[in-house]
């Protein structure tokens, strides 16, 4: 089986992502304002926001890790209080954090087809540890992402740019409909950092996903994704097409006077 | 302001507060000095006071039977033929060790995972439930059982069962250290990054996905160490099982004690110690190879 | 060239599997492995965990074999803290500054302390027993002499993992080595030296237990002994009794821990 044949029609909806009135408070603390919007199939999305501004719980509350106080999370025409935690929800939505997503004991050849764990049953993946089952997909996802001359080594001693690179393979793997990256970069210096997020986006736009990133890098942001959303506070401060967000938008976004101060 | 200084005052009245370390120390020092008046003053209890010209007389005594000084025959340590003959004791003890620390390792592989409260009522558990919940209690409290019992009392309630031999010493020497590897492994369970486990259970993994893929790589390394570092502790306690157990160096010790061939217990000794020497030897290269 | 890194893994795998099949080649796995009714054996110890022999006698024996069991290891562990201690600050090498008198001293410390705790407490306290006679003599040497060697080697091990440079500041400030030594590297390494012989303490109970297997009173005592009457439910009563203690002192030691190194 190749890589090709999973590429499949789990996209089919036009709407990937639709949020009704979702909003987030710990306690007397509204982390995420009341939002409403959607986000086309196959769009790339970038949050932006200083730290506290709303990114991860809204990032979590997308992945179903987290539940809303009040709205819904719809997910290819699916709301996702439905879905049952496991193997559902992994078709649909697909995480890659800052790091620490791989095992660091196994080789990268094995954590990328763990991508495979909710297809397998549990004896396939036993057999897999010894024997690498669906071996030459893993092979093609890692040399998608650049880094098959790494498959046999240990995820742990590969360097932080590569384990993203591991990390983006799996998602190839699992290839769920939706892919969520929270700040994916912000441990790489700059120039892998760029490496990774050109690589992030293409994958995404080759294969169709839908892919929604926070981002604490605006340039990287507006040069790669189709759109951004501005946070602050919890609050929706502009919701464009990059092209059209302009410089004293993101001034204004991250401007430290502004700052709530009560938390 | 003038509420500052009635503060002082209440607290002030307070009896001075018992903290645990505090409480500790005073109970560890009764315990020593309980414990040394009860052994120096056992000689009311005991047959045999604690100390007297007597004893070390006798202990003098002692030393020399074991070096074979004043005994007209040669000691059994200088002789080639007693050697032959314990080698092959010594090879059965080594046997035993390899024995009981693969049957401590089976028990605790199958088992430890489902020890740690992370994965079975923690943030690990993708739900919870009294099967699971109570699975946590059973492991550890088979752990608790088998850890307080010492191997040689493990090894007098086996002896009822099998033959004297190298098995049931080394069944008795493996379920004690099932106890104390179980529960080790366990709690470096407990203290794993759980990141990457939880980026598997979002990729779709289950429950013995996520134990097999993430839980078992991540603790293996340490569950190595361990496994060395008992091993070394079990050729130290081989000798002690095997006399009433009946295998290897430790039926010949307790014959020869009891038939004061004390020349025999030296040269017993010496093969002991070659055993710990040995065993401390290749685990320190296998743990480098685990490396 | 390519890379091969779980090569030393794989040949660990395939020795560990092949030293525990050689093990097994070695165990006589003839007919008489299982003594006739030796099953039957089993089952009625088994199921005489149900029936612990309660009575009033066998508890006050049960009592007072403990606090034997107990005494033993605290003196015993005290004792082993009056060897370890100083072979463990010789051994650590921490007091000398001339390099060869350092070497020779820590090589000479920890061979002594290799071969005290290379002979297991119940051949030490076999020994002593011949040696001394059934005296509490016995038990307390036969415990502190090898605890004694686990703890000079722990401590001399700590003792050099203190950090170098706070005692770089109290050495420019004109300190002697030995004063380094009481005012920074021992309030250093305390926490965790105190944490450890703690932890001793639970082993040590274990151990103590067992020393009546040469005729020492205590738990282990009363167990073997009722084993040769064959009277299987106060056999329970003192393995209930013996683990309850380990597991006391096992908490008690663990909370301590936590409370010390933290």
């Amino acid at each position: 089986m190749s890589l090709a044949s999973l590429e499949s029609s789990r996209t089919e909806a036009a709407q990937a992502v639709s949020l009704s009135g979702l909003s987030k408070a710990y306690g007397p603390i509204e982390a995420l304002a009341p939002l409403s919007l959607t986000v086309a199939a196959g769009e790339t999305v970038a949050i932006l926001g200083p730290s506290g501004s709303g990114k991860t719980t809204l990032l979590l509350l997308l992945s179903g890790q987290l539940g809303p106080s009040s709205g819904a999370v719809t997910l290819v025409g699916r709301e996702i209080a439905q879905l049952s935690p496991g193997k559902e929800l992994a078709q649909l939505v697909g995480m890659i954090h800052q790091q620490f997503d791989l095992v660091p004991n196994i080789s990268a050849l094995h954590n990328v087809l763990a991508g495979r764990l909710g297809e397998w049953g549990l004896f396939k993946s036993l057999v897999s540890l010894v024997w690498p089952q669906d071996r030459p997909m893993g092979m093609e996802a890692l040399a998608r992402v650049g880094v098959a001359d790494r498959a046999e080594l240990r995820a742990g001693r590969l360097s932080g740019g590569e384990q993203q690179r591991v990390a983006i393979a799996r998602l190839l793997l699992q290839d769920p409909a939706i892919v969520l990256a929270d700040e994916p970069v912000a441990s790489l210096d700059q120039a892998r950092a760029g490496e990774v997020i050109r690589l992030l986006v293409r994958i995404a736009r080759d294969s169709g996903k839908t892919l929604i990133s926070s981002m604490h890098s605006v340039e990287l942001a507006r040069a790669h994704f189709d759109r951004l959303i501005g946070l602050r506070n919890g609050i929706v401060q502009f919701d464009l097409p990059s092209s059209q967000v302009a410089d004293d938008m993101l001034l204004a976004l991250y401007d430290i006077k502004g700052l709530r101060r009560e938390d | 302001m003038s509420t500052v200084p009635e503060i002082h005052r209440f607290t002030s009245i307070r009896p001075p507060k018992v903290t645990f370390i505090g409480a500790t120390a005073i109970a560890a020092l009764g315990l020593i000095v309980g414990s040394w008046v009860f052994v120096l003053g056992a000689d009311r209890v005991q047959s045999q006071p604690f100390f007297s010209v007597e004893t070390l007389e006798r202990g003098g005594r002692f030393l020399q039977a074991l070096l074979g000084i004043g005994s007209s025959s040669t000691p059994a340590f200088a002789q080639w033929a007693a050697w032959q003959d314990t080698a092959r004791l010594a090879y059965q003890t080594l046997a035993m060790s390899v024995l009981a620390i693969g049957i401590a390792a089976l028990i605790a592989l199958a088992t430890f995972m489902f020890g740690a409260s992370n994965i079975m009522r923690g943030e690990l558990a993708p739900y919870r439930s009294w099967v699971w919940g109570s699975g946590f209690f059973v492991v550890r409290a088979f752990y608790t059982f088998t850890r307080a019992i010492p191997e040689l009392v493990w090894a007098m309630l086996i002896i009822f069962m099998f033959a004297p031999g190298l098995l049931p010493g080394a069944l008795a020497l493996g379920i004690h250290n099932a106890g104390v590897l179980g529960k080790l492994s366990s709690e470096v369970v407990e203290g794993l990054d759980t990141r990457p486990l939880l980026a598997l259970r979002s990729s779709g993994a289950g429950r013995f996905q996520v134990l097999a893929y993430g839980v078992l790589p991540q603790a293996l390394p340490r569950f190595i160490t361990y496994l060395f570092y008992r091993w070394e502790l079990i050729i130290r306690t081989t000798i002690v099982v095997g006399f009433v157990a009946a295998g290897g160096l430790g039926l010949e010790f307790r014959l020869s004690m009891s038939y004061f061939h004390y020349t025999t217990v030296t040269l017993l000794l010496i093969w002991y110690l070659v055993l710990v020497v040995a065993v401390d030897l290749i685990a320190a290269v296998l743990r480098r190879m685990a490396r | 060239m390519k890379i091969r890194p779980l090569e030393g893994r794989r040949l660990l795998t395939i020795i560990l599997v092949a030293a525990f099949a050689w093990s097994l080649f070695n165990v006589d796995w003839g007919s008489g492995l299982v003594n006739t009714g030796g099953l039957r054996a089993a089952g009625h110890i088994a199921s005489s965990i149900l029936r612990p022999d309660l009575s009033l006698d066998v508890l006050d024996k049960a009592i007072r074999a403990s606090w034997t069991t107990v005494a033993y290891a605290v003196a015993g562990l005290t004792l082993a803290l009056a060897i370890g201690f100083p072979l463990g600050v010789l051994g650590s090498g921490v007091l000398f500054r001339s390099s060869w008198l350092r070497r020779f001293n820590v090589a000479g410390t920890r061979l002594v302390l290799a071969f005290f705790r290379s002979i297991h407490e119940l051949v030490w306290a076999w020994l002593f027993v011949v040696a001394f006679g059934l005296s509490p003599l016995a038990a307390v040497l036969a415990l502190g002499i090898p605890y004694g060697g686990i703890l000079g080697r722990i401590y001399s091990e700590l003792l050099q993992d203190v950090p170098e440079a706070p005692l770089r500041a109290l050495r420019s400030a004109g300190a002697s080595e030995w004063r380094v030594f009481w005012f920074g590297r021992l309030p250093m390494a305390l926490p965790d030296m105190l944490s450890y012989t703690f932890y001793r303490l639970e082993c040590g109970i274990r151990s103590a237990a067992i020393l009546s297997f040469v005729g020492l009173g205590g738990l282990g005592f009363q167990i073997r002994i009722s084993l040769d009457d064959l009277a299987y439910g106060r056999v329970w009563t003192f393995l209930f009794f013996l683990i309850a203690l380990v597991s006391l002192v096992d908490v008690w030691s663990s909370m301590v821990r936590r409370r010390i190194t933290a």
